[in-house]
């Protein structure tokens, strides 16, 4: 079959952001918000579509001027295409097809998205809430275009590798099914689990020893933090917690402290700024502050904010470095509502599942996500966890006067924990087993869309 | 409207406004249960009532199968074509997947038919029998002009795409 | 999105990043693999030792085919040619193993434009047999009498086929197609069909090639197709034919050829926006019917007041009889 040539399809589509790419990469060969910006309805339909298409397409075209690295993509967006169009619509013949529409044809994904729905014509939304498909709608478009316009890959000829968040009803993976085997004719198609596939990037580590499945994983985007028990491939999902502190959390938290400071520019996009390139942290807050105190040097870090460089905004950035991601370890310091640090969260999680799991578990914790990326977060958290631990097995040592064995906390992490889960995909789908797990179009038809209520794990060793 | 379709939908809607008088019923044969009888094997004939077959033509047609507790509803959508038969197929299985929130719907179609309704006595009981007769006219009615109207579609789409495609060659 | 473009967006992604980050002095380690439509897989790779060079390699399913349709060595020279004026864009010594033509891209001087050029790579590739077909075009329409004897054959899926075959007052191409899906077949024949009646009922595309779909193999190509194989009766053939108009110039032959060679695609990806849209509809279709059966519900407040007043009774506890 012609299909068992050509690279697997790796999609990650998150709350945020998309990740797509093809399996044996190294990391995704797009990432852009899983957002779609779909046409308005309007009610002056012939007059204004020349005008907002011709709008839109404008507004696309500067945009990207503007946008670093992209200077070359000027004759390649959608939007020319159906300017083009419009403008030829002399040529299409007044009938059905002039009345009926094409506005499903009108949309853009992702950045594209995002600018075009800066003009009146099209609204913006997000398919994804909270990890799940919402619209589905959306989000079938949404991925016609990734496959066709982005990846350019012709379905019938690849296998898919979707992900889904823990505890995905099996309704969705069915529609997910339908849509792709459908609407699409995918050769192949797999979901995998995210955590699971965060455990599977972590074998890149030179920590990890044996790849297994069984660890904790935590998951960090955006909008919410997740911590995942996985025991040999399955998620206990009894035990999952959520955090409700992310990094837009910990960018509203450095805005915050660049407000009450008084400086010259804080706005959210610096304060991101900030974050990304400035953010680590720290053993000890106190020591930090006194050090912070001594040594200038370590204070005087600032941001040159020029724009279209012509005005120049210098920021200071002083104890923000450190007190940002101090939020995941000392909640009280942003947060009136959530006071449990993070390696508490993770102890009662792993402390919620089966005893037999759980030195595998405290062994192999799998760091994932773009807020996992600061500086040193491992080690202050294994540092943390670690004297959880031990009290405990202190107490327990003294009560039942026994000597414990002890149990190994180990953090990992690796040079790929942003995009954690799609690498994992990447390196699930580059195997030579992987077609074969993946069902087929052929076992589709014959068994219909609950066919994907179950897949075979990889079992790697 | 075409002339036949009013007098077929009116029949139907008179058969099955006399097929929903319902009772509770337990089952003679298991105890403490309540079974809908006309989807049970039933060795007491008295049970089930005398089944309605409402034909328009051979592509449309109602099997309205009567039973103390329960009535079954089948109903065969107009098929002329391959379209309409792939898109026939492709609604009522969009239909079957969200039976849970349909609550009369049977999750798999009589053979023979492309969509069948349970309607036991527990439904009439929480539902208005009349709004219930009137939902399944209209599901009849929209079912049809919903085929047509994406036939229509496609037809429009496949000209509107060739057009745009060729249009590209003219200079 | 209504037209599909000729070029590779990541291509032209993947250079545009690398060029940039080069030049900031802090290059890219590339090893990535693309893809494109037809089995057709672009390698994009540092070149050993130095970050300022970088490997373009690509495989595609058409490959040999389109090779086999000029003389040993034409298609390189072909190509050699194409990218030859492209500064920074030169052809690899040797060709990646894997893969069958390799090109060096030197960053330092690389252009915009030639990245758009990278980026038509397959495209490129495709319109060799194009390119032949042009030139044997060229030397028949001299004579008006003579016959060609050239089909040139582009095997660009497993099971899918084009065919280009000059004469002296056209060109025809046709596209043997077949579809896995029975959908997409019954669907598919829609479409064709409308593609045959476009020309006739639009006068403003009059101008276009002439498009013939058939069951049976088109006589240009029968003589061809019974000496290699049987048939089988889920076959197509679309035939376009194109007079001189669309070709007279370069640009107008190469606007052809990366329409043409997309038609496959186009077409299938507007099979499946299709079913996509018709999706949405009967989702929204189902959502109105349960709206419908709602409205037959009793409403829940004027039940229970009734029924608690007369029916229900409760435990001490506060939990409801059921009899």
């Amino acid at each position: 079959m012609s299909y068992m040539n050509n690279p697997a399809v790796v999609m990650d589509n998150g709350t945020g952001l998309t990740k797509l790419g093809f399996a044996g990469n190294d990391s995704p060969s797009w990432v852009f918000p899983t957002a779609i910006a779909t046409a308005q309805p309007s009610n002056a339909k012939q007059t204004s579509s020349n005008a907002v298409s011709a709008g839109a397409s404008s507004v696309a075209n500067t945009g990207q001027s503007s946008g670093s690295g992209r200077q070359y993509f000027g004759n390649s967006t959608s939007a020319t295409a159906f300017n083009s169009l419009s403008s030829g619509s002399a040529l299409m013949s007044n009938n059905l097809a002039g009345k009926r529409g094409t506005e499903d044809l009108d949309f853009y994904i992702g950045n594209e998205a995002l600018i075009a729905a800066q003009g009146p014509s099209y609204g913006l939304s997000y398919p994804i809430r909270h990890g799940q498909v919402e619209n589905w709608d959306h989000m079938e478009r949404f991925w016609e275009n990734s496959i066709f316009k982005y990846l350019r890959t012709e379905p019938e000829d690849h296998c898919f590798l979707l992900t889904e968040p823990p505890l995905n009803p099996p309704e969705n993976r069915e529609q997910v099914a339908e849509i792709f085997f459908e609407s699409f004719n995918c050769a192949g198609l797999y979901i995998a689990v995210q955590a699971v596939l965060a455990l599977a990037a972590s074998w890149t580590s030179s920590k990890v020893i044996d790849r297994s499945l069984t660890g904790t994983v935590i998951d960090s985007g955006d909008g919410v933090t997740h911590v995942i028990p996985v025991a040999e491939g399955y998620v206990i999902g009894s035990a999952i917690k959520n955090i409700p502190i992310a990094g837009r959390d910990i960018t509203l938290f450095i805005q915050q402290l660049l407000r009450e400071r008084g400086e010259e520019d804080t706005s959210l996009r610096t304060a991101e700024r900030i974050k990304q390139e400035y953010c680590y942290v720290c053993p000890d807050i106190v020591k930090e502050f006194n050090k912070f105190d001594r040594d200038s040097e370590k204070f005087a870090q600032f941001v040159v904010e020029s724009q279209e460089k012509t005005r120049r905004k210098v920021v200071d950035v002083g104890c923000e470095r450190f007190m940002a991601p101090e939020i995941f370890f000392n909640p009280e310091i942003a947060s009136s509502d959530f006071l449990t640090p993070l390696p508490t969260i993770v102890d009662h999680t792993i402390q919620a599942c089966p005893i037999d799991v759980r030195k595998g578990l405290y062994n192999n914790i799998v760091l994932s996500g773009g807020s996992t990326m600061f500086k040193d977060f491992g080690r202050r958290l294994q540092r943390d966890l670690k004297s959880i631990v031990n009290n405990r097995i202190v107490q327990s040592e003294y009560l039942s006067g026994t000597k414990s064995t002890g149990v190994d906390v180990q953090v990992i992490s690796h040079r790929k924990q942003r995009n954690a889960v799609w690498f994992g995909g990447s390196l699930l789908a580059q195997t030579a087993e992987f077609k074969s797990y993946c069902h087929t179009k052929k076992d589709y038809e014959e068994i219909g869309p609950e066919i994907v209520r179950n897949f075979s794990l990889f079992n790697m060793v | 409207m075409s002339q036949s379709l009013r007098p077929y939908l009116t029949a139907v809607r008179y058969s099955l406004e006399a097929a929903l008088t319902l009772s509770n019923f337990s089952s003679l044969e298991v105890e403490r249960h309540n079974r809908p009888e006309v989807e049970v094997p039933n060795t007491s004939a008295e049970l089930l009532l005398q089944p309605m077959h409402i034909s328009r033509n051979e592509n449309e047609q109602v099997l309205i199968e009567p039973s103390v507790n329960s009535v079954r509803v089948s109903i065969k959508v107009k098929q002329a074509d391959e379209i309409e038969h792939i898109l026939v197929h492709k609604f009522t299985r969009f239909l079957e997947h969200s039976a849970e929130s349909f609550y009369v719907l049977r999750r798999t179609a009589m053979p023979g038919y492309s969509i069948s309704f349970l309607i036991t006595n527990k439904h009439t009981e929480s539902m208005k029998t009349g709004k219930l007769v009137d939902f399944i006219i209209e599901f009849m009615e929209e079912v049809d002009k919903e085929i047509s109207e994406i036939k229509l579609f496609l037809n429009a789409r496949a000209r509107f795409v060739a057009e745009a495609y060729l249009g590209e060659f003219v200079y | 999105m209504l037209q599909l473009q000729p070029q590779n967006l990541l291509v032209q992604k993947t250079f545009g990043e690398a060029v940039e980050a080069f030049r900031d002095g802090n290059p890219l380690t590339l090893d990535r693999i693309v893809s494109d439509f037809d089995s057709t897989t672009l390698h994009i790779s540092n070149a050993e030792g130095n970050k300022g060079l970088l490997y373009l390699s690509i495989r595609t399913r058409a490959w040999s085919s389109v090779q086999r349709c000029g003389s040993s060595g034409g298609l390189e020279e072909f190509l050699e040619a194409k990218y030859k004026t492209q500064p920074g864009v030169s052809v690899a010594s040797t060709v990646e193993s894997g893969y069958d033509y390799t090109l060096e891209v030197d960053l330092n001087v690389l252009q915009p434009e030639s990245v758009v050029q990278l980026s038509l790579i397959k495209t490129l590739v495709l319109s060799y047999p194009f390119q032949l077909a042009f030139d044997e075009f060229a030397q028949l329409s001299n004579t008006p009498d003579s016959q060609s004897q050239t089909l040139h054959t582009v095997q660009y899926r497993d099971d899918e086929n084009l065919f280009i075959k000059p004469a002296n007052d056209r060109i025809t191409a046709i596209f043997e197609t077949a579809f896995q899906d029975e959908t997409d077949k019954v669907f598919g024949k829609v479409f064709l069909q409308e593609f045959v009646d476009a020309r006739k009922r639009n006068r403003a595309i009059q101008s276009a090639p002439q498009v013939l779909f058939s069951h049976e193999p088109p006589l240009e190509i029968q003589a061809h197709l019974q000496a290699n194989r049987t048939l089988d009766s889920s076959r197509r053939f679309v035939t376009f034919v194109l007079f001189p108009r669309h070709f007279q110039t370069p640009e107008l032959q190469f606007s052809t050829i990366s329409q043409l060679t997309l038609f496959r695609n186009y077409f299938h990806y507007h099979i499946k926006c299709s079913k996509a849209y018709m999706h949405s509809r009967m989702r929204f279709r189902v959502d109105s019917f349960i709206k419908v059966l709602n409205r037959a519900k009793l409403d829940d407040e004027d039940d229970e007041d009734e029924e608690q007043v007369s029916h229900t009774r409760r435990t001490i506890t506060g939990r409801k009889v059921v009899y």
